[in-house]
């Protein structure tokens, strides 16, 4: 399992990851959104984003609804191929396996 | 921002914190992770598609009242029949009152999702080609009517021509957002509207009651029961794809 991306390769960062492919590729997700639909804590949810962020697999944005602030989310590009080749290595694991 | 930090949001009690970014920040055996990676999609997609069944099952009741409405206008008579007045406005309130219903849950199923302009543009043209179309049915059987087109024959123009006129629209739904469900619809429901003229006044009403209500409550049972099937994988795991 060396060769596993270990940015992805955490239950959590996994969850996120696959969650976020969900969507199509120009689309992006609320924060409190996300947290909702992963049922993660806030904290806990911030702080895995942030090890996707420094790897460049997810783009945040920031926008103004009214007053308030709110963080949008999506893979990048490299972030969704990232997650591609992840599930493509898992599977050839599991298929080495007798 | 180091493992163990924070966000001053977090209500979550310290201990429990650690010990679930302990858990989450562990990897699994690759089968584990291949099946959690899978039950994930399947759990967002039952979360975002939970409203499908509930959808149908008010189109089933709206179609099936609806239409049952506008045949007991003649459709029993001599016995009995329902005063024009009470069926049209019966069968519009349902057809409202399930549209927007249908805004709503689509609109709520959505919330905290932004497209690009691109698609909020497909969007906006397709919501507008409802309006637009239902108007452009309206004014064609007003046009119709002034060449000589008659009350009885109107009858079955203008709910026929609604009904051909959704069905497309599915179609293009499906067609446009990759939904097999909204495209499959669409297909049943145009091959209900050019059926319905052969049956005849005021039996094509009965006809759109029972056929496509039963459509939109068959719809639904599916959905239900796939959305059941997605949950108890997303929930009880399942062999990886």
């Amino acid at each position: 399992m060396a060769d596993l991306d270990p940015v992805i390769h955490a239950q959590a960062r996994l969850r996120i990851t696959a969650a976020l492919a969900t969507l199509d590729q120009d689309q992006s997700i609320a924060f409190p959104r996300l947290q909702e639909l992963l049922d993660m804590t806030p904290g806990n949810l911030s702080t895995h984003l942030k090890k996707l962020e420094d790897a460049d697999y997810i783009v945040q944005t920031k926008e103004f609804l009214g007053r308030k602030p709110v963080t949008y989310l999506r893979l990048s590009t490299r972030g969704r191929r990232a997650y591609e080749d992840y599930r493509e290595q898992l599977r050839a694991l599991l298929d080495r396996e007798p | 921002m180091s493992p163990t930090s924070v966000s001053p949001a977090d209500p979550t009690p310290e201990p429990a914190r650690n010990s679930s970014l302990n858990t989450d920040t562990e990897a699994l055996d690759p089968f584990a992770m291949l099946a959690l990676a899978d039950n994930q999609q399947r759990s967002i997609e039952q979360q975002m598609g939970s409203f499908v069944p509930a959808l149908a099952l008010i189109w089933a009741v709206a179609w099936s009242v609806g239409f049952t409405m506008l045949w007991l206008i003649d459709g029993l008579a001599p016995k009995f029949s329902l005063p024009l007045p009470a069926a049209i406005i019966t069968f519009a309130s349902l057809i409202l009152v399930a549209a927007g219903l249908s805004t709503w849950m689509s609109i709520r199923a959505n919330r905290g999702i932004k497209s690009s302009a691109e698609s909020a543009f497909t969007g906006i043209i397709y919501g507008a080609m409802w309006a637009a179309g239902s108007i452009a049915i309206i004014v064609f059987g007003y046009g119709l009517e002034a060449n000589g087109m008659s009350a009885e024959l109107a009858t079955i123009y203008y709910p026929t021509a609604f009904v051909l006129f959704a069905g497309i629209m599915y179609v293009m739904a499906g067609a446009i957002w990759s939904e097999s469900f909204s495209a499959v619809t669409g297909g049943l429901l145009m091959v209900l509207a050019v059926v319905g003229p052969f049956c005849g006044y005021p039996n094509h009403y009965l006809w759109f009651g029972l056929a496509g209500g039963g459509t939109f409550a068959l719809l639904a049972l599916v959905s239900f029961i796939r959305l059941r099937r997605v949950r108890a994988l997303a929930e009880g795991g399942g062999r990886h794809g």
